[in-house]
Order: C-alpha cells, then structure tokens, then sequence
C-alpha cells in the first residue's frame, strides 16, 4: 500500500489541485483572496523533473484549470513559464531546500502567473474600448495572490518537495 | 445630696412608639419622594399575568399576515393577469428551486460559486439565483449534479435592470470589486443615491422586479452616459443557500 502511495503520489497530489480550488478554505484566504494553488504543486515537482517535462505538466495543469473557470483568458502561458523556470532551478541546482527560497520562488511564480492573466485582460477591454476599471482590482489580487502564495509556499512546497524526492530516488 | 438620675427608658429614642412614628413620615416622604413609582412596579408584577396583551398581540399579528398575504396573492394574480396581457415572461412557484453553494470563489479573479442542483433537476444555463436580498447571478453552465454560477460582481456579468423611482433602464457590469457600474443610456439621468435598482418588469432574460442592489454614489462626470455605483443587497461571500428560477417560456 505504502509502495503504490510512493508510486502515485504525484498523481494524486495532481488531481487534488481542482478540489483544493473548488474548496477555497476561508481559513486559508485573506479578505476572500486565495493564494495560486497550482504554484504549489508545480514547483517542487518542476524542481525534481527539469524544465521540459514541468512546461508540459504546466500545460496539461493550465489546460484543466481553465477548463473548471470557463473564462475568456487562459492560464496555461503563466503555468508553462512558470514550470519551464523552475524546471530549470532544478536542473542547474541553483535550488536549496530552506523555505524562503521556495516562498521567493512561489512568490515570483505566482506574480508571472498573475500578471500574464491580468494583461489579457486589459488587452480585451482595449479592444472592446472598455473603461479600465479592471485595473485596480487586477493589481490588487495580484498583490494578495502573491503575498499568500509566499506565505503559503514554505509549507505545502517544501512537503510536497519532501514526498516526490522520496519517490523518486526509491524509482532509482 | 441627692444625685437626680434618668430613668433609661424615659429617653425618646428608647421609646418604640417614637420610632414608628419616624418610620410612618419616612416611609410618606419616599412614597412623595418617589412619586409612587414602588407602587407602579408593585402592581406591575401583580397584573402582569392577567395582561390582555401578548395573546391579543399575537391575533392582531396573525390577522395582519393574513390579510397581508390576501393582498399579496390579489396583487400576484393582477400582476400575471396583466403580465399575460402584455406578452410578457411569467413566473410561478413551481419554476423555484432552492439548492445549497456547495463552493464559493468570490475573491480572486473569478467570482463565481457553485450549486449542488443540475442538469438532472432541470437546471440550464441562463437561469437566474437569487439569494436572501435579491438577484446574485445566472447560471453559467451546468455538470449533471452541479451548476456554476457567474456573480453579478464578475467581470465579464452584464445584466439589463430598471430603477423602479425614474422608471429608467440600464445595464450593471460587473466590475471585479463588490460593487458592479450601472450604465444609464442617457447624459443627466434623473437617478438619485439611495434608488432602488430591480430587474427589468419587461425582461426576458431575468425575472421582473428582482431586488439587485441599492446606488451608492453617482458619477456626474462621466460622458455620454450617466455612471452609478451599486450596492449589491445579497451578500454573496455569506450565502449559503439560494433559489434557482428556472427559466421557461
């Protein structure tokens, strides 16, 4: 049972995403602002993976989300930047394990994340010559985003980060 | 000589009698002092179980609903009778159905909550929820056991509404913040702080005169159109269950 938990970890941890997001804990959120689960699960498995097979999870992982939003703008660019750099981190070992490290990183993700969905739209409410009131309201749940993504980060990085490394040196 | 001594019990406040006497101007003068109010709590206590008022409070309330809900039922009837007249949508209670939020995502960049009813209780997209104050969004599409709904406070909500006061009609949009803009179609609206704003008797999309939201403050410097803030009266980050109306012409 332990060995199948090791094997599929990844997976499961995978799908939890969407749940996590559908169940958007108030305990966990600051004035109903939630951090960017994704970031969480996507860095410490980019980290272990590289940065070419983490661009491709980005993928599949912004293509899911979008999926449960039905939105006009899309996340995958910001998940596929997003694994494609921290892929690299992990790669160059440029990466040590202390939780600022991975509260910086989260922080950083989530602010390129944020502000490739925010710039979408303010492309269409230029193309639409919409008024800009988005603007204050995009730059402050950006803020919020990245303040509780980093805050966050330390725990649920370093867990995860803790678990896939186990796996992965027993599949070695 | 002969030492002349009182008797102990000639003295006055040794005499019983003297301190009655006290104690009876005493009690007079707080009786005077007091203006009887020992008196009226007294008989207060003592009357209080005999009172004609709670049971009677209770038949005059009851009476009041009832004739309230008469009136109520003449006016529906009048409004549908009128509204069949007109051409217009009609709604009954059999079009209701009250479900529970099952997810709520109301800070972040989409505002949108989800509902434990579906496809397979006859939800479609387009329906409107309405919660306790009013109208919080349309459902934006259904799974089979569940449906997700777009809030009035999302940006991409765009919704035809009527200030009941002027008689006017114009669009809420829905800005991100917990307050969406109105658009009034014409420069110098005679909208005012405080209106009401409902959805549009005439709509084919919502039902009629939903409660929305209130206007909080108006833009007098926008051009062309006249610009209002509102403020919504559902509070859509503490509800937890809402009705859905089914919407069928």
């Amino acid at each position: 049972m332990k060995f199948y938990l090791h094997q599929y970890l990844s997976l499961i941890s995978f799908l939890i995403i969407p749940l996590v997001i559908f169940w958007n804990p108030s305990w966990l959120s600051l004035m109903g602002y939630q951090a960017y689960w994704p970031i969480f699960w996507l860095l410490p498995w980019a980290l272990i993976h590289g940065p070419f097979k983490s661009m491709l999870v980005g993928f599949l992982l912004g293509f899911i989300l979008d999926t449960i939003n039905a939105d006009f703008y899309t996340q995958i660019p910001g998940l596929m930047i997003c694994g494609f750099w921290f892929g690299k981190i992990g790669r160059l070992n440029q990466f040590n394990n202390r939780p600022l490290h991975f509260g910086l990183t989260g922080a950083i993700g989530s602010l390129i994340c944020g502000v490739i969905y925010f710039c979408q739209m303010v492309v269409k409410l230029l193309l639409e010559n919409s008024p800009l009131w988005l603007f204050s309201y995009g730059v402050q749940n950006i803020f919020a985003q990245v303040f509780l993504t980093s805050l966050l980060a330390p725990v649920f990085c370093k867990w995860l980060y803790f678990w896939f490394s186990k796996k992965y040196k027993l599949k070695i | 000589m002969v030492k002349f001594r009182r008797l102990s019990t000639s003295r006055w406040w040794n005499n019983r009698k003297s301190w009655i006497i006290i104690l009876f101007f005493l009690i007079l003068l707080i009786v005077r002092l007091s203006k009887t109010f020992i008196f009226r709590d007294v008989y207060y206590f003592i009357t209080k179980p005999f009172w004609p008022g709670e049971y009677q409070q209770e038949i005059l309330r009851k009476s009041i609903n009832q004739e309230l809900n008469i009136k109520l039922n003449q006016l529906e009837k009048d409004n549908l009778r009128l509204r069949q007249l007109l051409d217009l949508q009609n709604f009954s209670e059999a079009n209701k159905l009250n479900s529970s939020v099952i997810s709520r995502n109301t800070g972040s960049w989409w505002k949108k909550i989800l509902l434990n009813k579906g496809s397979q209780n006859g939800v479609s997209t387009g329906d409107a929820v309405i919660g306790p104050g009013g109208l919080i969004g349309i459902v934006e599409n259904t799974s089979k056991l569940t449906s997700s709904v777009q809030l009035l406070t999302a940006p991409n909500s765009k919704v035809g509404v009527w200030n009941q006061r002027a008689n006017l009609h114009g669009l809420l949009i829905g800005v991100g913040t917990k307050t969406p803009k109105l658009f009034f179609y014409s420069k110098n609206a005679d909208i005012q702080i405080g209106d009401y704003i409902l959805s549009s008797p005439a709509s084919t999309i919502l039902p009629p005169n939903i409660p929305i939201g209130i206007i909080q403050s108006i833009d007098n410097e926008s051009k062309p159109n006249t610009i209002a803030t509102v403020q919504l009266t559902a509070k859509q980050e503490a509800i937890d269950w809402v009705q859905i109306f089914r919407m069928r012409f």
